[in-house]
């Protein structure tokens, strides 16, 4: 390991990966001086100093200071909560990054060209990441030093400085090796064709973006592994909490279990840092290179979708849109949104027991049980929406050369985002059913406003992401600005409230004034809001894309 | 076969992005199965001018008319009937050429057979076969270049702009395209084509305008421009130099090797 080339290693690719973002004046800033983010750190601290101070002030009583059992719960709990919250937010902010990346960028990397080893660029990389989110590690310091010296436990604040850098450590390295198994996921769909290469990619997505969100969901896995052993000493068994059972277990003066978790700390971090440069040394680059499909690839024939009324060049849009999703790995994690969302919203149905006959259905209607999903499902598709013009990119000349109107275009988007959702809205369904036991009248019911949500929450999504679209082409394309995202957020949510008033009305007169509501004429008027509100959105986009296709952005 | 009918008429055409003049005032006609070059210096508008025609951009000021549509107007059917081949064309790289062909004329409304049957034809002249089940990210600008101009050509179009066609093409494939060129234009097909190759110009071109800073500076056959340069014996690249007013190139290289 050369020591010069990784820390230079480390600040190209740290330059490289903010400079790849946006050209804001704080990425143009932080990049021209890396040194910046140092200085925001210590700024943070110092902040932070204050705010822990002000912690300790606010729980001591009569200004004495603070001492017993409420400091050391506090310190307990604080100190305990610092490393699993950094290897949580370390790896979250990393995931965040590596799903956004774009496969073309990646395999013209200047890195793969340089003689640099595996080794080298794993640490590289988690030093960069480590560096770039390093003001959070501050602001965790900067808070917890005045409890600590407050509460007369120093030594426990020292002690938690390298176990807190351990857990970004774990963190920043359990990013490297999802990177390698994207690259590798990647890599190997891509030398396969056919609908089901096309349902393993997105399965294969969603599968990483689960596992790796239930790898730092520590509820579930204590829930998981209590229900094992069961024993209370579950956390011990999840890796993810060992930095934080270290710096716990000192602070009970167990200094024996401490080493031995600090120890396992340490074991984890080597183990997932062995890993993480095997299979980068295995999956070093993605390929996209020379790839067969059908072999030479032969041209469609007439397809099933005319039978739904669809025009030749509707369908060839649409075959493109599910092309485009399937196979660009920026626009793959797009496509898992709506479909995971609905699954995210579930977990605590499958970590809770499914409400029995006894305990109330007279009281809550499956219905306002299921219907949670369709927010979900509805923000998912909103997303799908204000990203699926602003993805053309320069591509766009292909369109708008060709003889397409707006509104074949914003139809084949639609279209593409109706699909993609209608899969997250039969996993609710599916999970309404075997989790919820709801009746078929409800999942009809269910499926029926699902179907108009998205289609109101997609228009929206288009109406916004032709009103503000991001076409510039980089390793982390966004598709959509800044200030689209922002409002496309907050209208998303408003239509969502204005399609959900006669459901919470109908929930509030139930349960506060027992008056009942046919539960069919409340769908129905949900479904009516949402299906002006889809058409009024769907109007309101057509005149963007217009001028989309007949000017060219720059 | 040039005819005296015009294919594409440009009236006054200027189109301004924002503070820059691409085009000022620009006044051409193209003659039906007229091959017709476009010369320049970069960013003297040739691009910008085929784009406006084609309806990728709007005339700030002016009008353009293709076989008889406005391109305001009518910015659907001049697309029905045109073919383009942009400089650097970006593909959908994550296709292959052929699903890229297939969703082209797909999506212009090429009957099952004809598809095929064109496809098959193109990509055997252009050398791609064999090489059509493969992602378009992975053929090397020659043949990215290829793919677009099949996509162009598709369809039959009447008429047809090519901005830089042959950058990138094998010498095998450019004169293949040359000749296309030449027979689609004894079809009836007007082609507008912009290259930096005097010499291809002057080969496969009836008429060249010769653009700079926006503006036409030049126009007529290649013995006008020498007649209209002073220079009725030089070589076109003479011509095109004392035109757009670029001198001093021998002192400048050799202040370079200097």
């Amino acid at each position: 390991m050369r020591l010069p080339v990784l820390f230079k290693f480390a600040k190209v690719l740290m330059i490289s990966r903010l400079r790849s973002t946006r050209r804001s004046i704080v990425s143009r800033s932080i990049t021209s001086r890396p040194i910046l983010i140092g200085i925001i750190g210590i700024v943070l601290f110092v902040a932070a100093l204050f705010f822990g101070y002000l912690t300790t002030v606010f729980l001591s009583s009569g200004g004495a200071p603070l001492a017993g059992p409420v400091a050391h719960q506090l310190v307990v709990t604080i100190f305990g909560g610092i490393p699993l919250f950094l290897a949580g937010f370390y790896f979250t902010m990393g995931l965040l990054w590596e799903v956004n990346a774009s496969t073309e960028a990646e395999s013209t990397d200047a890195i793969n060209w340089l003689p640099i080893t595996p080794g080298e660029y794993v640490a590289a990389s988690a030093l960069s990441t480590s560096y770039t989110y390093s003001p959070l590690l501050m602001v965790a310091f900067g808070y917890a030093l005045p409890i600590g010296i407050l509460t007369g436990n120093l030594a426990g604040f020292l002690a938690l400085i390298p176990i807190a850098l351990l857990s970004t450590s774990v963190g920043s390295v359990s990013v490297e090796i999802l990177r390698s198994a994207l690259a590798s996921a990647s890599t190997a769909f891509n030398k396969l064709g056919g609908r089901i290469t096309v349902m393993m990619r997105i399965l294969g997505i969603i599968l990483i973006l689960l596992v790796t969100q239930l790898l730092f969901s520590g509820v579930f896995l204590i829930q998981i592994i209590s229900s094992l052993v069961g024993t209370s000493a579950a956390a011990s068994f999840v890796p993810v909490f060992w930095p934080t059972l270290a710096i716990t277990n000192l602070l009970q003066s167990d200094f024996l279990g401490s080493a031995g978790f600090l120890g396992l700390s340490t074991a984890l971090f080597l183990f997932l840092s062995y890993i993480a440069i095997s299979l980068r040394a295995k999956y070093w680059a993605v390929t996209p290179g020379a790839i067969h499909f059908t072999g030479a690839g032969s041209v469609s024939g007439p397809s099933w979708l005319g039978y739904l009324g669809l025009s030749s060049p509707s369908i060839a849009m649409l075959k493109r849109e599910i092309r485009s999703a399937t196979r660009r790995k920026e626009v793959v994690r797009l496509m898992a949104i709506p479909i995971i969302m609905p699954i995210m919203i579930s977990f605590p149905a499958i970590f809770s027991p499914a409400p029995s006959s006894t305990s109330g259905p007279a009281q809550i209607d499956p219905i306002f049980l299921v219907i949670p999903f369709l927010f979900g499902i509805g923000l998912g598709s909103l997303f799908l929406g204000m990203t699926s013009i602003g993805q053309e990119g320069r591509r766009l000349w292909n369109i708008s050369a060709l003889p397409v109107s707006a509104n074949m275009l914003v139809k084949s988007k639609l279209l593409f985002t109706f699909l993609v959702s209608s899969i997250g809205l039969g996993l609710g369904a599916l999970v309404s059913a075997l989790l919820l036991h709801a009746s078929i009248l409800v999942i009809l019911g269910f499926l029926g406003l699902g179907i108009v949500v998205i289609l109101a929450e997609a228009s929206l999504g288009i109406a916004i992401g032709s009103r503000f679209p991001d076409f510039s082409d980089g390793p982390r394309p966004r598709f959509v600005t800044v200030i689209g995202s922002i409002i496309g957020a907050i209208l998303g949510i408003v239509e969502m409230a204005t399609m959900a008033l006669p459901i919470i009305l109908s929930f509030i007169l139930r349960t506060f004034l027992s008056i009942l509501m046919p539960l069919q004429f409340v769908l129905a008027l949900s479904g009516a809001v949402a299906g002006l509100l889809a058409w009024i959105a769907y109007s309101i986009s057509i005149k963007p894309v217009d001028s989309i296709l007949s000017e060219l952005p720059n | 076969m040039t005819s005296t009918v015009s294919s594409i008429d440009v009236s006054h055409l200027t189109k301004a992005y924002g503070s820059t003049v691409a085009l000022n005032d620009v006044t051409l006609s193209v003659s039906t199965g007229e091959v017709r070059g476009l010369l320049g210096p970069n960013g003297s508008g040739k691009s910008s001018l085929m784009k406006t025609i084609i309806g990728l951009t709007k005339p700030s000021y002016g009008s353009i008319q293709v076989l008889g549509y406005d391109v305001r107007a009518n910015p659907m059917e001049i697309k029905k009937i045109v073919g383009y081949v942009p400089e650097s064309p970006r593909l959908y790289e994550f296709l292959t050429a052929t699903e890229y062909l297939d969703f082209i004329a797909d999506v212009r409304g090429i009957p099952y057979e004809q598809k095929k049957e064109r496809i098959a034809r193109f990509v055997d002249a252009l050398d791609l076969e064999g090489k059509q089940g493969d992602m378009i990210s992975s053929y090397s600008q020659g043949m990215k270049q290829k793919v677009a101009i099949i996509g162009a050509l598709l369809h039959r179009p009447r008429v047809l702009l090519m901005d830089e066609p042959l950058n990138g093409l094998d010498p095998k494939s450019a004169r293949l395209v040359k000749q296309l060129i030449h027979g689609l234009a004894r079809e009836g097909v007007s082609v507008m084509f912009s290259t930096h190759i005097l010499e291809i110009a002057e080969a496969i071109c009836d008429k060249l305008t010769i653009l700079q800073g926006g503006k036409i500076l030049a126009e007529g056959t290649s013995k006008d421009l020498r007649e209209n340069a002073g220079l009725p014996g030089s070589g076109l690249e003479d011509v095109f130099l004392k035109l757009t007013g670029t001198k001093g190139v021998e002192e400048i290289v050799e202040a370079l090797i200097r």
